[in-house]
């Protein structure tokens, strides 16, 4: 499998911290994104028309959208079928919900760190204040997820891909700007994130302690 | 509104801080990292790593200390001071490096602070003796106080609201045609234009979760409200925090300390009990206020009712800080200090002792540590091997002892499972060639640690030394200097700093010379094993005849024991 990659963006970083907890080797091919456009060039708009990473290929069949390939890589390589809950209608239904939740991150709290970080000529103002309206909804819902002793966006006791959607825009949120000192419930729920079996971080996101119990990663 | 620093204020709920998480909280524009240690110390600090400033919100809570995420700096539950500092593996930080703290005082299901208090911390009356339900905190951008001046408007649906009383700080409030407990609704002043509302409900509702629900509802349709109101007039600038100024102590070069071995601190043994054969450990507590900083190998004075002081090795781990544990062998022969302690010291006694001082610092950046303890040497090693578990640090710990009684703190020893392993009852041949076979396989960033008697301590360095381990890779402590001294020279010690030159007596040490002429010099144990009397040599040959430098370091000739090392050359000059 190859996965054509930028290091800095947080959608590429979905899918590698998506195959680093599953296991699953591949093989990448960088995009020189910044300042080289070049998932703007011809040869890359032939893969991806919308000109936009990640992209992977995989038996000879190309899959964009972070979230496409999210879903994809779960039903794959997860024989547990956990992290894309395909048979359980109710959580199936949730995973759907906030992975569209996901998309609205990346157009809010990203935007504001591509305008930050690269440059890009876009109303940041706008960006961080849409971003700090979908940050209320998460930490309200992960607060009251706590309160029912769930650890995870979804139900259940396991997380799904929707965990790992969400998590790498909210991560990397201050570097547009987006303070998460208000959303206690999303802070803790990063560190948990962090402490799945597999995590990999990226520049500008770090690990956490190990958890009380002395494992360094623990759910999954 | 005027701020009133000295308020008490609720900064978190108590939820809010589970093990292994570092909170971010901000009271009066001064932002706060929220911390509990894994023995439930509820830690807060100014939210800023000494060295760069970095936010130690995202350092890592490692249930004992505070790491930096940027360069590493640990800092210690409770004392806040630094532990550690990775780009000075070899060195022990200054206690001087200490974060500052604020007060945090858990009560009620939230966690109270205030930037500059008055006085301890006193709950509201309006919270006293009830059994409470803390609700989720709703943070708004507005003023504190025009929150404040609004809380009445919070309505439920199906009753009416009543606000009991109101002060600067919150707002008391009833539900009339509703089964709902009285709230109270406190206003966390975060800064100019935000704030914080925490809502504590003075009883557990009949339906604690679907409460949680309505009245998470309420008081967001009361923050639309509130925000909607602060939208109108611009926001006011946030508050200007002045961050404290670097100690002088800190940003000047540092004064010599005084001479002797130091007593600044009063400690009551809190606890004294035979650990093992032989062996009494005494837990020392502080009077009142806390205890200093300290690292894995450091040492105090104590000094004793007999009029002696006498080092002993703190044995606790990683950010324990409500008391230091010390371990005391029983020894006939000895100059009268542990006699003193076992038979004259008791339960509830006043003791006077020295900070920590650290003379044995453990590096970490280590592949693999071996800590080699023989008898009452297992002190410092405790110590260590303590902080190296909680660190995550590969080491061995081989504890020689005459049998299974005489192994002190076995309780802790049994924490540290397989990594300690005992050797009992070996005579001087074999504990020889265990020690080949534990020392067989140096490696690259590989490091020793010996404490134990004289005889064993050579032991194992000869071993080591024969095993290839590179004299910087083998750290020891002496017990005590047991070479004869010889203080038959004669010389002139000048002193560099001071401008002064001094003439050395046979039968008179460098220190005492130093001490008559009104030198302020440091001294613990004046016998030559501890190295808190060491200067720095600029010009001479010093006359070695400490147990504390290593070869290499006596070779460099570029450091001098004063309480028992003189002088080769007729000068010697002294950067003091």
């Amino acid at each position: 499998m190859k996965l054509y990659d930028y290091e800095l963006s947080g959608n590429c970083y979905k899918i590698r911290l998506m195959l680093s907890i599953l296991r699953v080797g591949y093989e990448t091919q960088t995009i020189d994104f910044y300042p080289g456009a070049e998932h703007k060039s011809d040869w890359f708009l032939e893969i991806n028309p919308l000109g936009q990473l990640p992209v992977i290929e995989d038996e000879g069949r190309v899959l964009r959208d972070a979230q496409a390939i999210l879903t994809y890589l779960a039903v794959k390589h997860d024989n547990s079928s956990q992290w894309y809950p395909a048979s359980e209608p109710a959580r199936l239904g949730e995973v759907a919900q906030w992975l569209a939740f996901a998309d609205g991150i990346t157009g809010t709290a990203s935007a504001a760190r591509l305008h930050d970080g690269l440059f890009y000529d876009l109303d940041v103002e706008a960006a961080r204040k849409g971003a700090h309206r979908l940050f209320r909804i998460l930490d309200e819902h992960l607060w009251f997820a706590e309160q029912q002793g769930q650890d995870w966006i979804c139900s259940g006791d396991h997380p799904t891909i929707a965990d790992i959607a969400c998590f790498p825009y909210v991560a990397l949120s201050e570097e547009g700007g987006i303070s998460r000192q208000d959303y206690p419930a999303i802070r803790r729920w990063m560190d948990r994130v962090k402490r799945i079996r597999g995590f990999v971080g990226m520049s500008g996101v770090f690990p956490a302690s190990p958890a009380a119990d002395g494992s360094a990663q623990t759910a999954a | 509104m005027t701020i009133d620093l000295s308020q008490w204020h609720p900064i978190a709920s108590s939820s809010d801080l589970p093990l292994r998480h570092v909170y971010q909280a901000q009271l009066h524009g001064r932002e706060f990292a929220v911390w509990r240690a894994d023995d439930q110390y509820v830690n807060v600090w100014e939210n800023r790593c000494l060295h760069r400033g970095v936010r130690l919100s995202v350092g890592l809570n490692d249930g004992k200390e505070l790491k930096c995420l940027y360069h590493g700096w640990r800092y210690s539950n409770r004392s806040a001071g630094c532990t550690y500092i990775p780009a000075h593996p070899a060195d022990a930080p200054a206690r001087t490096i200490c974060n500052r703290t604020y007060p945090g005082v858990e009560e009620k299901g939230l966690v109270w602070s205030a930037v500059d208090p008055a006085g301890d911390f006193e709950l509201p009356e309006v919270l006293k003796g009830c059994d409470p339900l803390v609700l989720r905190p709703i943070p708004l951008n507005a003023a504190p106080g025009l929150a404040l001046s609004r809380l009445a408007d919070l309505k439920l649906e199906g009753g009416t609201s009543r606000q009991i009383a109101s002060t600067g700080s919150y707002s008391h409030l009833a539900f009339d045609g509703l089964d709902l407990p009285e709230l109270v609704l406190f206003v966390q002043p975060v800064d100019a234009h935000r704030c914080v509302l925490r809502g504590v409900l003075k009883a557990v509702p009949a339906d604690p979760a679907g409460t949680l629900r309505q009245f998470n509802t309420a008081l967001n349709r009361l923050r639309t409200l509130i925000e909607a109101a602060a939208a109108e007039a611009p926001a006011p600038e946030p508050i200007a925090v002045d961050f404290r100024p670097i100690d002088e102590e800190l940003a000047s070069m540092p004064e010599i300390s005084r001479s002797g071995p130091k007593a600044e601190l009063r400690v009551t043994v809190a606890r004294k009990w035979e650990t093992s054969e032989g062996v009494a450990a005494f837990r020392l507590e502080p009077l009142s206020g806390a205890l200093p900083t300290f690292q894995p190998g450091a040492h105090i004075d104590v000094h004793l009712p007999n009029g002696m002081a006498r080092q002993y090795s703190i044995t606790n781990g990683p950010g324990e800080g409500g008391h230091y544990t010390i371990a005391v062998k029983r020894e006939p022969d000895s100059r009268g200090g542990s006699e003193c302690l076992h038979n004259a010291v008791q339960t509830g006694d006043v003791l006077a002792i020295s900070a920590p001082r650290n003379n044995f610092p453990l590096r970490r950046d280590a592949v693999k540590v071996t800590l080699v303890a023989g008898g009452i040497g297992i002190t410092p090693m405790l110590a260590m091997a303590r902080a190296l578990d909680a660190q995550g640090i590969a080491f061995e710990l081989h504890y020689f002892a005459q049998s299974k009684a005489h192994l002190s703190f076995p309780e802790l020893l049994n924490e540290l499972g397989d990594s300690v392993v005992t050797h009992l009852g070996l005579n001087p041949a074999e504990t020889s060639a265990k020690l080949n076979e534990i020392l067989a396989d140096y490696g690259f960033a590989r490091h020793l640690y010996i404490c134990g008697p004289g005889p064993m301590l050579e032991a194992t360095r000869d071993v080591a030394a024969k095993q290839g381990w590179p004299d910087e890779a083998v750290h020891f402590e002496y017990f005590k200097n047991t070479q004869e001294i010889d203080d038959s020279s004669t010389f002139e010690v000048a002193l560099a700093r001071s401008a002064m030159t001094l003439q050395v007596p046979a039968g008179k040490t460098i220190l005492e010379v130093l001490q008559e002429n009104g030198i302020e010099a440091p001294s613990s144990c004046e016998q030559g094993a501890c190295g808190t009397c060491l200067a720095t040599v600029i010009e001479g040959e010093p006359d070695h005849q400490d147990v504390y430098l290593t070869p290499t370091e006596k070779a460099a000739g570029d450091k001098i024991i004063t309480c028992v090392s003189r002088s080769k050359s007729n000068r010697l000059v002294l950067d003091i």
